[in-house]
């Protein structure tokens, strides 16, 4: 264990601990804005700045393992100031359109600016516009709005082992470029991680405030992995998908069909009722009807064919435990053996 | 005396404005040559330390806006104060230098560059504004004056270079914070590739680099070194494991031509990649029958296994280099046969005798008489050089002769002993490689000296030896050994290998049209371009510098690909910016011990694990493991990125 003092509290950590860890495991907060749980600090913001004893250059907390002894300040006029000065230099290039921003209401960048009470845009530089391309059609890359804390294209490399995104160009001028275009699997990770509304996703066209929607935590159902998500509801309508960091087997990432793919469930299209064949044509019935005719149909088989006529096919759709009951199904009150599940073909 | 006006270079602050010349107050922290390139003096510095002004005429906050700019241009993007603070800095001091400052600048570009300077991640950021904030301090009458005349001030001439300690104190100035960021970043194809724009040798020389990189690391004032050189073989090695080629991007000149190579080692091999780069085509005429050198046939496998070399260099024969083997120029083929079917020749033949120790009897060829390097290459090639003999005693101090008794134990000889003259501080190998040795158990016979050789029927029993005492300072700065009289003493040994230096084997010049040589006996070539006298002939590597070490051999061969394509291409030849650039920073040292970081220490760097021993002194499997990938990012997040910008007015 390692011995420190912060803001006069006195802590000890394992050794390898980072300063912001230690701080957090000891109730204090320090402003961040790089830094994500799931990322290795990537110390892009500077908003975590602290004094150590005894030294003349503010650390980053995020990136600086503790050592034995060190008294640590967390907040002081000179590290109020670096963070003051910092955020107004975002502003040089971050518009401030926050009421039409879909991240208005839990952006960072936004909660900082208000706590720091800095009141517009201070500081003007020259800028050069330049295009930039994201890989994916599925989510809307704006360069304005982008601050460069590059949470996206570390999430990219780390979380996902992609490396699609990177920082291109030098000093005022960098944008987050496809490097490896063919790379991206659309997963949007870049968007779960993102802090502010420079990554939102292209689908739809209105999406309901942040405040407004009610996200309902479930289960995905395209695959057998079970990731936690939260389907956004605005008005009885899903309107996106998110989840929550460090939540379910998933701890917040998805894949393009979990964090895209929900619009079948209002599709036009979608079965609601079951439908019966008559006469070469489907009919609406209930679904009474509907089990009904199945379970004669399959008394019929197995009696006629033996229940080895049958076979089951479960979908890699349904839960594990929904998996569970269809071969307990199939051998119990079937009584066959022949039952597979699609994620094997 | 000093001519310089005005110095803050390291924070102290010399004013010489207003004084007579003779009165001149004299810079103590740096020297800044008169001259940068033929014809081109230095009118000023400005760079991570503070900046110097030698004349007048030089307008600071000019200076300061070119120099603020060029930060801004090498800005990565990676942290928002450096990224945005520093182009707000140098718009509004391009702004003031339009003639349209207003009273309020100056404030905010003090307040700027105050956060700037505390708040970047890396030392660009950190020391880009130090020199704005020393002028706004000391030329605050500049700067307001600069407002309120709304004149626009004539932009002044300027060449900057970026650099950081331990690149500069590279020889072939490979961009260390670069390749190590990538790793930190887990970006590992990324970081060879950062490595093989100047190297095709990255396993090689991530193995048995003298790293002087490391000695200038600026982590080292903090707690330890980075291990650069680690990271640097945990790249080559990640890239062998997934069993990739490497991949290079030939970048083809408008003329190509005909370029022969003498000497397949380190320096041969890196002339031929950059030359295959550019789209010559190469032949290199070699004498034995692998590639590598001294590397291949001097240091053993159990530092640097012959695979890696091997792949390396097929890598470069990939590229479409031909390598002859057992072609021995001088020998096999005539130099001025060779000269004639080519376009350029580079001669990189290394130091391949040994140097004598000026005993009676040397060259009598008794058995158990072994020079080092020829003992090195005999068990490179697998063999024992004298089965009979059990006892070995080595003589010298330096790598060559700590490879032979490091060896030694491996061909199975038991009693291995080391004579030097001086103590184990005057050392010139590798203290690592002392290290190794000691535990594996050579017996180390310091202050000792040998002055006569036993023997008997021919075959050596033993060295009569006299002991040895520190004098005064010589001119290398160690102290001279001088002899104890009456202290002979006799160490017996069937082996005896003299290990104290090599020379370099000039006979292929032997019979040819006149390439001038020095008094060392090493071909005399410019120091910028590496051609000899006659224009068609480039030379580097050991023969030009003497025994030396595998990275200047490249940084050599590099230098001369880059001026045979010149020549081919009818191009002058002559220092580049950046050979200018290299001269200044000797001067204007880029590494200081002494500098004040102010960061927080005590992250030590991660060792490697090695194999006990007893067990490694058996074997030539190699010694030191290397890093797995979770260790290598680990220590390359120590790095502190330490990138400069040093500019001067012309
Ligand atoms: C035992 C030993 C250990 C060393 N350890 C280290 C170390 O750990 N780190 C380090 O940095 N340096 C080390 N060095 C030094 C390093 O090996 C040399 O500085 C480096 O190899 C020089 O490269 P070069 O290309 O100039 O010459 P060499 O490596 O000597 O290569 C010259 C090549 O030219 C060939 N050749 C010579 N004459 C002819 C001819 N007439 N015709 C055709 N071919 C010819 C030779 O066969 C050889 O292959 C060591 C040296 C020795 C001897
Ligand atoms: S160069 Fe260094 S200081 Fe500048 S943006 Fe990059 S990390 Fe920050
Ligand atoms: S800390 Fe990194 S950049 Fe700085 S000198 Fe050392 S290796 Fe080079």
């Amino acid at each position: 264990m390692v011995n420190l003092t912060i803001d006069g509290k006195e802590v000890a950590v394992k050794e390898g601990t980072t300063i912001l860890k230690a701080a957090r495991f000891a109730g204090i907060e320090i402003p961040t804005l790089c830094y994500h749980e799931r990322l290795n600090p990537i110390g892009s913001c500077r908003m975590c700045v602290v004094e150590i004893e005894g030294l003349s250059h503010p650390m980053t907390a995020c990136n600086t393992p503790v050592t034995e002894g060190i008294i640590v300040t967390t907040d002081s006029p000179r590290l109020q100031k670096m963070r003051m000065e910092t955020l107004k230099l975002l502003l040089v290039k971050h518009p401030l359109d926050c009421p039409v921003c879909d991240k208005g209401g839990e952006c960072t960048l936004q909660n900082l600016v208000h706590e720091f009470e800095i009141e517009g845009t201070v500081y003007l530089a020259e800028r050069e516009d330049r295009e930039s391309l994201y890989p994916t059609p599925l989510i809307h890359y704006w360069p304005d709005r982008c601050i460069m804390c590059l949470r996206c294209a570390t999430a990219c490399r780390e979380i996902k082992g992609l490396g699609a995104i990177d920082i291109d160009g030098s000093g005022f001028n960098t944008s987050i470029t496809a490097v490896n275009r063919d790379k991206c699997e659309s997963c949007g990770e870049c968007i779960q991680v993102c802090p502010t509304g420079a990554l939102t996703e292209n689908l739809g066209e209105y999406k309901g405030r942040p405040w407004m929607v009610n996200r309902v935590m479930t289960t995905c159902t395209y695959c057998g992995c079970g990731c936690q998500l939260e389907i956004n509801v605005f008005n009885n309508r899903i309107v996106g998908v998110t989840t929550k960091d460090g939540i379910g087997v998933n701890k917040g990432s998805l894949c393009v069909k979990g964090r895209f793919g929900y619009e079948f469930i209002e599709s036009e299209e979608r079965l609601s009722k079951p439908l019966i064949k008559k006469d070469g044509k489907f009919h609406e019935a209930s679904w009474d009807e509907a089990l009904s005719l199945v379970a004669e149909k399959f008394k019929g088989i197995k009696a006629s064919h033996g229940a080895d006529a049958i076979a089951g096919i479960a979908s890699a759709r349904c839960t594990n435990e929904e998996n569970y009951l269809m071969q307990k199904f199939m051998r119990a009150v079937i009584g066959t053996n022949n039952i597979d599940h699609c994620a094997r073909l | 005396m000093t001519d310089i006006l005005f110095s803050s270079w390291g924070g102290v602050v010399v004013d010489n404005r207003g004084k007579e010349s003779e009165n001149y107050e004299k810079i103590e922290k740096v020297s800044l040559p008169e001259q940068f390139a033929q014809d081109e003096n230095i009118n000023a510095l400005i760079g991570w330390y503070g900046f110097l002004l030698r004349v007048q005429d030089v307008n600071i906050v000019d200076m300061c806006r070119a120099y603020l700019t060029a930060i801004q241009n090498e800005s990565c993007g990676k942290c928002f104060t450096c990224r945005i603070g520093t182009k707000v800095l140098a718009d509004t001091l391009t702004r003031i230098c339009r003639g349209k400052g207003q009273d309020e600048d100056l404030e905010v570009l003090s307040r700027l560059a105050e956060v700037i300077r505390e708040g970047s991640k890396c030392n660009i950021g950190q020391s880009g504004p130090i020199s704005l904030l020393d002028a706004l301090k000391y030329f605050a009458k500049d700067f307001e004056k600069a407002i309120q005349d709304k004149n626009p001030i004539p932009e002044g001439n300027y060449t900057y270079k970026l650099t950081a300690p331990c690149m500069d104190a590279c020889p072939i100035h490979l961009d260390i914070p670069g390749y190590v960021e990538c790793i930190k970043e887990g970006k590992f194809q990324e970081s060879l590739s950062v490595i093989t724009n100047k190297l095709p040798l990255p396993g090689t020389l991530g193995r048995v680099c003298v790293r002087p990189c490391e000695e200038h690391c600026r982590r080292t004032i903090l707690d330890e070194p980075i291990s650069i050189k680690h990271l640097k073989r945990f790249v080559a090695d990640n890239n062998l494991e997934k069993n990739k080629g490497m991949s290079f991007k030939p970048t083809p000149s408008e003329k190509t031509g005909k370029v022969a190579i003498i000497g397949a080692g380190p320096g041969g091999l890196t002339c031929a990649y950059h030359l295959a780069l550019m789209g010559h085509e190469v032949t290199v005429y070699e004498r034995h029958g692998e590639p590598g050198g001294m590397a291949a046939m001097g240091i053993p496998d159990y530092r640097l296994p012959r695979d890696i070399l091997g792949f390396e260099a097929d890598q470069v024969q990939k590229m479409g280099v031909t390598i002859r083997y057992n072609a021995t120029v001088g020998k096999d083929v005539k130099l001025s046969d060779i000269d004639k079917e080519s376009d350029a020749v580079f001669i990189a033949i290394g130091a391949q005798t040994n140097t004598e120790m000026g005993l009676k009897g040397e060259d009598k060829g008794y058995k158990g008489f072994i020079p080092g390097v020829q003992y090195l290459q005999e068990v490179n090639m697998g063999t024992d050089p004298y089965p009979e003999g059990k006892k070995v005693l080595v003589v010298g101090g330096g790598n060559v002769a700590i490879d032979c008794v490091r060896c030694s134990f491996r061909i199975g000889k038991d009693d291995v002993n080391l004579v030097y003259r001086r103590t184990k501080n005057e050392m010139p190998a590798d203290h690592v490689e002392i290290r190794d040795a000691e535990e594996e158990g050579v017996k180390f016979h310091y202050l000792t000296n040998p002055t006569r050789i036993l023997t008997k029927k021919g075959k050596v029993i033993g060295v009569e030896c006299i002991r040895m005492e520190l004098g005064e300072p010589d001119e290398s700065g160690r102290r001279r050994p001088v002899p104890v009289e009456g202290s002979e003493f006799v160490i017996e040994c069937d082996i005896l290998v003299p290990a104290i230096g090599q020379a370099i084997d000039l006979k292929l010049l032997e019979g040819e049209e006149k390439v001038e040589t020095t008094r060392r006996n090493t071909l005399a070539v410019n120091e910028f371009t590496m051609q000899t006298n006659n224009p068609k002939i480039f030379s580097a590597g050991d023969c030009v510098t003497g025994p030396s070490t595998l990275i200047r051999a490249c940084a050599g061969g590099r230098k001369a690909a880059i001026n045979i394509d010149r020549l081919i291409n009818g191009k002058e030849l002559k220092a580049t910016y950046e050979d200018c650039f290299d001269k200044l920073f000797e001067k204007v040292k880029v590494f200081d011990s002494r500098e004040n970081i102010g960061f927080l220490g005590g992250r030590k760097r991660l060792h490697l694990e090695m194999l006990p021993p007893d067990e490694r002194k058996q074997t030539f499997d190699e010694v030191e493991k290397g890093y797995s990938q979770l260790e290598a990012m680990s220590e390359a997040d120590r790095c502190l990125r330490c990138y400069r910008v040093g500019m001067i007015a012309v």
